[in-house]
């Protein structure tokens, strides 16, 4: 798969100015702009790295350079979300789409291992996630202790914040002093991550970036996983599925209605 | 002797429909609930998840979000955002252990003082039913 898609890269080099890609060196693995000429070989795709995050922050001081980007199913769905928002401009994007292996997709517990547009790879089926199946199991109750018990290990370190593809303004308002005390650890419940859980409506990818950086391991997708599901549920939407769809939240209920 | 329960309750009330509701409810005589902690916004829309959040965690036993009527908005589409956004929150709010029902969104246009002190009592004996949120926050 990395041959065929080393092959690919070298051929759309002739027609973009770079495409971004991960690169092993020496140090270790990074994302990197290869440009025509570079060694291909040096191209890497392990691990997963989130690629929607650095095409936002290179369109930051140019959108005019003819870009390719390897993309999988979540980085995909991550640059749709964020070309709705005004984050990315995609004209002159060319994914290039790559599916995850099954083992992959095991680990991510991910539900969409490919993107929509494949060029190279074999899809994989999705993979339940076990751990929300056992989460509906739980009563009220437990689902309390559960929440507080895992809140109660946040240090606060905004790396979920820092780490999400989706996270993109400048003035965020977990660092709020009206929402979000500092100073104060544990922090106080319900707060920081119910806001942040609010926020993902409609954003979230699902590309379990947040739970992947998070030091305590606090299990996050849970709650986002099932925001997703409501997000489907209530106004039909699944983020970074069509480029079409508006996000709910951000219009009128004229332009989505609600579904009762 | 224990103290009977008498819930706090924190109205977020739209300046235009819902707070004269309020208003309307009084001028009338229809009696409602003295529990209720109103907060005047200007518009339902400007109720943030963030506010609902922050009235639980400063101890309000339920939180009450009331708006104009969909089609009324002073702002046209202001209260379309609240109309989407409460229903996502109430459920987080399941997810999360805390009861979806120390939560509601009505609406209650300006004539409404009826709608308003039936809305009000209501939701006032569906928590004090459910009991001081302290023993949920603080567990």
């Amino acid at each position: 798969m990395i041959e065929e898609l080393r092959e690919v890269v070298g051929e759309l080099l002739s027609e973009l100015d770079g495409v971004l890609a991960l690169r092993e060196s020496s140090e270790g693995v990074a994302p990197h702009l290869f440009r025509s000429g570079d060694d291909l070989a040096e191209l890497a795709i392990a691990p997963r790295y989130p690629m929607a995050s650095v095409v936002d922050l290179l369109q930051d001081t140019d959108q005019d350079t003819k870009l390719g980007v390897v993309a999988r199913g979540c980085d995909e769905r991550a640059l749709i979300e964020l070309a709705k928002r005004q984050q990315v401009n995609l004209d002159n994007v060319r994914l290039i789409g790559i599916a995850c292996s099954a083992e992959e997709a095991e680990e991510c517990r991910c539900a969409l291992p490919y993107p929509q547009d494949l060029l190279v790879g074999e899809k994989v089926e999705g993979v339940e996630d076990r751990l929300i199946a056992e989460h509906e199991a739980l009563s009220r109750e437990e689902r309390l202790e559960f929440w507080k018990r895992q809140f109660a290990k946040c240090l606060k370190c905004y790396g979920c914040r820092n780490a999400c593809p989706e996270c993109f303004c400048e003035e965020c308002v977990l660092e709020d002093e009206m929402w979000v005390q500092t100073g104060v650890l544990p922090l106080p419940f319900p707060s920081f991550h119910v806001i942040r859980a609010m926020h993902t409506v409609g954003k979230c990818v699902g590309c379990g970036e947040c739970e992947q950086t998070c030091p305590a391991d606090i299990p996050l997708t849970i709650l986002y996983s099932l925001l997703r599901r409501d997000a489907k549920e209530l106004f039909g939407y699944e983020a970074g599925g069509s480029i079409e769809d508006q996000p709910p939240l951000l219009v009128t209920l004229t332009e989505v209605p609600i579904r009762e | 002797m224990t103290e009977e329960f008498e819930p706090r309750i924190v109205a977020f009330l739209c300046n235009w429909c819902s707070y004269a509701g309020a208003d309307n409810a009084g001028i009338a005589r229809i009696p409602s609930p003295p529990n209720i902690l109103p907060v005047r916004v200007m518009c339902s829309g400007r109720v943030s998840p963030e506010m609902v959040l922050r009235a639980f965690r400063a101890g309000a036993d339920g939180v009450l979000v009331l708006g104009c009527h969909i089609g009324d908005c002073h702002y046209d589409s202001g209260n379309h955002r609240t109309a989407k956004r409460m229903p996502v929150l109430h459920r987080l709010l399941g997810y999360i252990g805390i009861e979806p029902e120390r939560f509601r969104l009505d609406w209650v246009s300006a004539a409404e003082g009826n709608k308003f002190a039936q809305v009000t009592a209501e939701f006032t004996e569906a928590v004090r039913e459910l009991g001081p949120a302290k023993q949920v926050m603080e567990l």
